[in-house]
């Protein structure tokens, strides 16, 4: 059974259909990427999933460790809390003006919170608490490791380079814990270098976490090396989905990918 | 920088400034004519114009040599500038002048040219020095910080024993005091949460009313009444906060202006519970843990000074006073750098950097900040419970909007979420306009003054340096 299942996704903005019938999968330990030209809705479809967005109609399930949480009925915050889907942002959204250990143990809020006793324990100094902060950092650091931040933990997370800020998005949303992570074209201004570290890390992610990872990417050559599954949008709707070998050679596809071009040349 | 550029400048300088300076004084006189150069007295029933030359040409002297002085420093004469404007504002300090604002303006404007002239001297002769022989710019304040609380706190605890420490020294920082508790609530709200609350003051006195009511209904002391008005405010702080905290920014504002204005009007026209505008008198005022500081007290009552075997004085429960904000002022903070340190604190700060980021990370952007609203309506309150036994009197003219909006001016001005800030700032915007008393109504003019040097000097604050409450270097690697 599939970790996600996305079923009759459709979203409206007054006359503007972002995003037509919309449905597909994804599975655990697996990279199941979402592409498609600028304006195809992917980031809306993101939104749905994470709550941002109410989609006017669509069931968007997701099932792990034998429950079932409806995407289109929670909060937000919720989605990220009780379903652990957790996301990040096409326009990175850090906090710039805290530290980037401080960044990860913000991640960390909702079990901090419970073992703080609500701020009571914490207050005290109790140790329950003050085991739990210790685990956090350390999972900080794990992952501050894994994107190779270690030496910049105490500095501002806004003073970071733009390729930094990416990684350190990603660490955040994993230090949540999450079942599936949706990353929003987490390669977007990356140098030919920094866009490889990101594939090892996605790569890493999927095989040490065996987590979903939801990609979506404009880079067909990152997204063809990396994903196991590509769904295709253009203009609201799915054009193809199936494997990488699949969807290169699908017609379909090719039209939507060079009608683009033709129409950013003319 | 070549040698030779520099001179030249050195020479092209002088008839540029003067002429900049002629200008300046031009458009003062301009100005200066109708609103200074004339006087109206009324001499029986008449009404005559009476010329003021000598203010007016003071005046303009002074923009002229004001411009002067700047256009100077611009030119890199930092030293004749520095000697010329401590002169001149010795010589406002020395000789009477026609009036005591000139006499202000010239001793104000001499010193703080002098201060910018020090200032572009230190810089110019830094630059001179090898970069790595520099003093760290950016370490040097956070290490000046780091004593300076401390230093501040002794300071403080000493301040009663000190022998200028007289009856008006101590109302005035009393009264700081008391801003700097306000402050720091306030500071929780916006500073740390990012909420922009424009009527933190509806806190402070329903923290007032609570305890001057309870005290008067049901006749319970300072002690037990300061926990209930803590609680009390806290508890409008999620009554207001649970409608409102949808809103963001502007809209947060604007209901919170409204809030401390409504609060106020209630506490107005609820004449037989409040008083209405006649307030409330006969307040209790505290007491030493029972022992209250009466000359006389009634029978069977030890006073505080029988007690302890010392003569009468009334300053004692000045004394007392000033401990007392003293000590709830730094329970706040020390509250405050606690709450800091623990996951409700690091998501406010997380809330006032991007709330979308929060909320895909799970937190609960309502309950975040009802916390954040409350505790800081609890400290208004514990501010307010202090006012009211303070002063022995409360009505609804203490809680007027000007209130909140000094309130945030202090946390504004000190730096957002800076908690030396907030002292720094309610020193300069309330004990400076205090100790210019004397001259009256230009007493808001050195308050709307220091304003504006803060915000053109530090547009971030006084402090706006911010350090991580947690740290891995340290434990990674002990210094
Ligand atoms: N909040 C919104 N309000 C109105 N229109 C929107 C909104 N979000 C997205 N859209 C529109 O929906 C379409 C899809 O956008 P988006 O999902 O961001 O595309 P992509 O991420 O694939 O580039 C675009 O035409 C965009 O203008
Ligand atoms: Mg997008």
């Amino acid at each position: 059974m599939s970790l996600l299942t996305v079923e009759h996704l459709t979203m409206r903005f007054g006359g503007l259909v972002a995003v037509d019938d919309v449905g597909f999968s994804a599975e655990e330990g697996r990279i199941t990427a979402l592409i498609g030209p600028n304006g195809a809705g992917k980031t809306t479809v993101f939104n749905c999933l994470t709550g941002f967005y109410k989609p006017d109609t669509g069931r968007l399930a997701l099932r792990a460790d034998g429950r079932e949480h409806m995407l289109e009925r929670l909060d937000d915050f919720r989605v990220a809390s009780e379903a652990k889907v957790a996301r990040t942002f096409q326009n990175i959204r850090i906090f710039p003006q805290m530290s980037v250990l401080e960044n990860l143990m913000v991640a960390q809020h909702n079990r901090l919170m419970r073992a703080s006793g609500y701020t009571l324990l914490g207050l005290v100094g109790a140790g329950r608490f003050r085991a739990a902060e210790r685990a956090a950092v350390e999972r900080a650091v794990y992952w501050l490791d894994r994107v190779g931040l270690t030496d910049r933990a105490d500095i501002d997370a806004g003073t970071l380079p733009y390729g930094g800020q990416r990684r350190l998005e990603i660490a955040r949303a994993m230090c949540t814990e999450p079942v599936l992570l949706c990353l929003d074209e987490p390669a977007a201004g990356l140098n030919p270098r920094e866009s490889g570290e990101l594939n090892d890390l996605l790569t890493f992610i999927k095989a040490v976490h065996r987590i979903g990872i939801l990609l979506i990417e404009h880079d067909m050559n990152v997204v063809m090396e990396i994903s196991d599954r590509i769904v295709v949008l253009d203009h609201g709707r799915k054009i193809s989905e199936g494997p990488p070998d699949f969807v290169r050679n699908d017609p379909a596809v090719i039209r939507a990918y060079l009608g683009e071009e033709e129409h950013e040349g003319g | 920088m070549a040698a030779g550029t520099l001179a030249e400048r050195g020479r092209a300088f002088l008839p540029m400034a003067l002429k900049e300076a002629g200008i300046a004084a031009g458009i003062a006189l301009l100005l200066a004519l109708p609103l200074v150069g004339a006087k109206t007295v009324s001499e029986g029933s008449a009404f005559v114009v009476t010329p003021r030359i000598v203010e007016l040409a003071i005046g303009v002297v002074l923009v002229f040599a004001g411009r002067l002085a700047i256009a100077s420093l611009r030119g890199g004469h930092h030293i004749p500038v520095v000697a010329a404007a401590l002169a001149l504002a010795a010589l406002g300090w020395l000789f009477a002048l026609p009036s005591a604002f000139l006499g202000v303006v010239t001793i104000a404007g001499g010193l703080a040219v002098a201060c910018i002239g020090a200032i572009g001297l230190l810089r110019a002769r830094r630059d001179r020095i090898p970069a790595a022989a520099r003093i760290d710019s950016a370490r040097l304040p956070r290490q000046a910080l780091a004593w300076l609380g401390p230093a501040l706190i002794a300071l403080a605890i000493l301040l009663p024993f000190l022998p200028f420490a007289d009856r008006r020294v101590m109302d005035i920082a009393i009264l700081v005091l008391t801003y700097v508790m306000l402050g720091w609530g306030l500071n929780i709200v916006v500073g740390l949460a990012g909420l922009l609350d424009l009527g933190y003051v509806a806190f402070y006195a329903v923290g007032a009313y609570s305890y001057a009511l309870i005290a008067r209904d049901f006749g319970l002391d300072f002690w037990s009444c300061l926990p209930l008005a803590g609680v009390f405010a806290a508890f409008f702080g999620i009554i207001l906060g649970f409608p409102v905290l949808r809103l963001r920014g502007d809209y947060l504002a604007i209901v919170t202006l409204g809030f401390g204005e409504m609060i106020r009007i209630i506490l107005l026209n609820w004449y037989n519970f409040t008083g209405g505008p006649d307030g409330i008198s006969g307040v209790p005022r505290p007491t030493f843990f029972g022992l209250p500081f009466k000359r006389a007290p009634p029978e069977g009552v030890e006073s505080f000074h029988q007690f302890f075997g010392i003569d009468y004085a009334s300053i004692h429960r000045t004394y007392f006073l000033y401990f007392l904000v003293l000590a709830l002022a730094l329970i706040t903070n020390a509250f405050t750098l606690r709450i800091r340190r623990l996951p409700i604190g690091r998501a406010w700060e997380a809330l006032r950097e991007d709330e979308i980021a929060c909320r895909s990370l799970g937190i609960n952007p309502t309950n975040t900040k009802l916390t954040a609203f409350a505790i800081g309506a609890m400290f208004g309150g514990f501010a307010g419970s202090f006012f009211a036994t303070r002063q022995g009197f409360i009505s609804p003219e203490s809680f007027t909007f000007i209130e909140s909006a000094i309130i945030l001016a202090i946390v504004v001005l000190g730096g957002m979420g800076s908690q030396i800030g907030v002292v720094l700032a309610a020193l300069v915007l309330i004990g400076l306009p205090e100790f210019f008393r004397e001259l009256q109504e230009y007493r808001m003019l050195a308050f709307g003054a220091c304003m504006v040097l803060i915000t053109v000097w530090r547009p971030r604050g006084l402090l706006a340096t911010r350090d991580p409450m947690i740290r891995l270097s340290r434990r990674r690697a002990p210094p």
